[in-house]
């Protein structure tokens, strides 16, 4: 098994935001997380992480039978578990060091940014002043960079152009045909239809995963009755 | 085929090294002298009674002997290869008196490199630089020094009409005591564009600037980033003072705090004498974010690699313009001045 997560209660700030969630995926699987705002979708992978101040009060999380409790982000990193932050803020460092200094780390090539269309923000300080759709292209564009083997996206189909929806669609899909798990998180699930296949999805309602099966049967049951009857067992 | 040697032949126009008071080489690229380029010991060069006279016209009047290189390039000549001039003080006390002139509608390009080599040395360096109408000098200044040195550096720049003036000053090490001040005056039509990257160790540092502008047109632009490390005291007074109309300057200064240990104080001041200009300053002092340290830690990199990337950053982020032929060394020393923030 790629990933495995059992029983993961996280707290934020005092306050339980994921309860003893489960989850398994194998390599070359895309999982697909939905959930309303504020569910604990984003906590999730942060805790996965291992984020600072995104504590793991209960549970363990494996990657590769490896138990991750304890390591920091960057040893998770070295791993192969990449995290594309949903909204990553501003930093003081411009974009082409950055993407240099990740290749450099993780022995890949530039050429995979091409796809992106980035070279007008290159020399720019990374996501300061980029736009929604800008942000995430160079977001997942690094992601991909560090050839992970597990790819944790978070709302990478969000705020974004119908161009850029089909760009993410076709990332998506080469990281799973190359080997990778694809753990997505979506809000508005717009990226599913462009992609190829989802193995399974995971409902997730104020920190619990209530029901995980087949993307297009969860869909629909949240399109028709919504994540709070689902919570409740009403559907499936 | 020594170090100077090779860098001549990949392109420098010429070479001065001087350690403490010898001069240990002085190379000048072929048919230079031919087009009246000169780079010679300014003890030789005070015969011609038109440098005796510069003398001391763009600084305040020091006690410093004749050692020391003097430039000069005649009136049209361009020189977009990098000159280099290089002070190594190893024992004792070194001052050096340089004199540099950049003939009317003439480009120069400055590699300076001031470094100590052993320790309770002091280092004194009074430099007088002058851009006649319409010449350009880019000029990178690099500075590395061990711990137990005392450093007193004075610039003076006479900026003429319509002449640019691009200086980078990047101190990679500091020493234990330094005051450091630059003076530059621009005329009609002139510009100058300052900036200085300095990282600051253990010690205290003075880092002052002041800026005239004295000719209608006139401006100017001087940034300052300090990063300061555990024990480090650093000054940074900037001021600019417009006393012609028309005239434009801009201050920005800003710290980044490595430690809790360290003090950085910035001073940027704006004095207008004349209507009609417009002067403006940002300052800022802050430290790292964590944040930043948590998303890059994300990447991959440690809290220090993350930390190091990230005042990599901050010192780049600060560099508008350094001459194409010297991109690569401060690409390097930038990657190096990284490093030591972290060690």
């Amino acid at each position: 098994m790629l990933l495995e997560v059992e029983k993961l209660s996280v707290e934020v700030e005092g306050r339980t935001v994921v309860r003893r969630a489960d989850l398994s995926m194998g390599k070359g699987e895309i999982h697909v997380l939905l959930g309303p705002n504020g569910s604990g979708k984003t906590t999730f992978l942060r805790a996965i992480m291992g984020l600072p101040g995104y504590n793991i009060v209960e549970g363990r999380v494996f990657f590769e039978g490896r138990e991750l409790n304890g390591l920091k982000p960057h040893e998770r990193a070295r791993l192969g578990i990449a995290l594309m932050h949903q909204n990553p803020r501003p930093l003081t460092v411009k974009l082409s060091h950055l993407a240099r200094e990740i290749s450099k780390r993780y022995g890949t090539s530039l050429d995979v940014l091409g796809d992106f269309a980035l070279d007008s923000l290159m020399e720019r300080e990374a996501f300061k002043g980029f736009s929604g759709g800008e942000a995430k292209k160079a977001e997942l564009a690094l992601t991909i960079l560090q050839r992970p083997k597990l790819a944790m996206l978070d709302e990478p189909d969000s705020g974004i152009d119908l161009e850029s929806l089909k760009l993410v669609g076709r990332a998506i899909n080469r990281l799973a045909e190359g080997g990778a798990g694809v753990l997505l998180v979506t809000h508005t699930g717009a990226v599913i239809e462009y992609l190829r296949r989802v193995t399974m999805a995971h409902v997730i309602v104020r920190g619990r995963i209530v029901a995980s099966g087949d993307v297009e049967t969860l869909l629909e049951a949240v399109k028709r009755k919504g994540y709070e009857a689902l919570a409740r067992g009403e559907i499936l | 085929m020594s170090f100077l040697e090779k860098a001549i032949n990949a392109g420098s126009t010429a070479l001065y090294l001087q350690r403490n008071y010898e001069i240990v080489r002085q190379l000048l690229a072929k048919g230079l002298a031919e087009r009246g380029f000169i780079l010679e010991p300014l003890s030789k060069a005070v015969e011609r009674e038109w440098v005796r006279k510069l003398l001391w016209t763009a600084l305040p009047q020091r006690e410093v002997g004749l050692s020391g290189a003097f430039v000069y390039v005649p009136p049209g000549v361009s020189l977009r290869a990098p000159v280099s001039i290089c002070f190594v003080v190893s024992e004792g006390v070194q001052e050096v008196h340089n004199v540099l002139v950049v003939g009317e509608g003439s480009e120069l390009v400055v590699l300076s490199t001031c470094t100590s080599a052993g320790e309770g040395t002091m280092h004194g360096g009074y430099t007088e630089i002058f851009l006649e109408k319409g010449a350009k000098l880019d000029c990178v200044i690099i500075h590395s020094w061990t711990t137990k040195t005392q450093v007193i550096a004075e610039t003076g720049v006479v900026v003429g009409e319509k002449a640019s003036f691009n200086d980078v000053y990047i101190s990679l090490k500091s020493p234990h005591a330094l005051k450091e001040s630059t003076r530059i005056t621009v005329r009609k039509g002139g510009s100058a564009l300052a900036s200085t990257l300095y990282l600051a160790g253990p010690g205290s540092s003075t880092l002052e600037t002041v800026v005239m502008l004295e000719g209608e047109g006139a401006s100017v632009e001087v940034n300052s980033k300090i990063v300061a490390t555990s024990g480090s005291f650093v000054s940074n007074p900037i001021t600019i003072e417009a006393a012609a109309p028309n005239t434009r300057g801009h201050v920005e200064c800003r710290g980044l705090q490595l430690s809790s240990d360290s003090v950085i104080v910035t001073i940027p001041a704006l004095r207008s004498a004349r209507g009609g200009s417009r002067l403006t300053h940002e300052a800022a002092i802050g430290k790292i974010s964590e944040e930043e340290l948590a998303y890059l830690m994300t990447k991959g990199f440690s809290e220090e690699e993350a930390t190091s990337m990230l005042v990599r950053g901050f010192l780049e982020l600060g560099l508008k313009s350094v001459p194409e032929p010297l991109k690569p060394q401060v690409t390097s020393i930038l990657d190096l001045m990284a490093r030591f923030a972290t060690a």
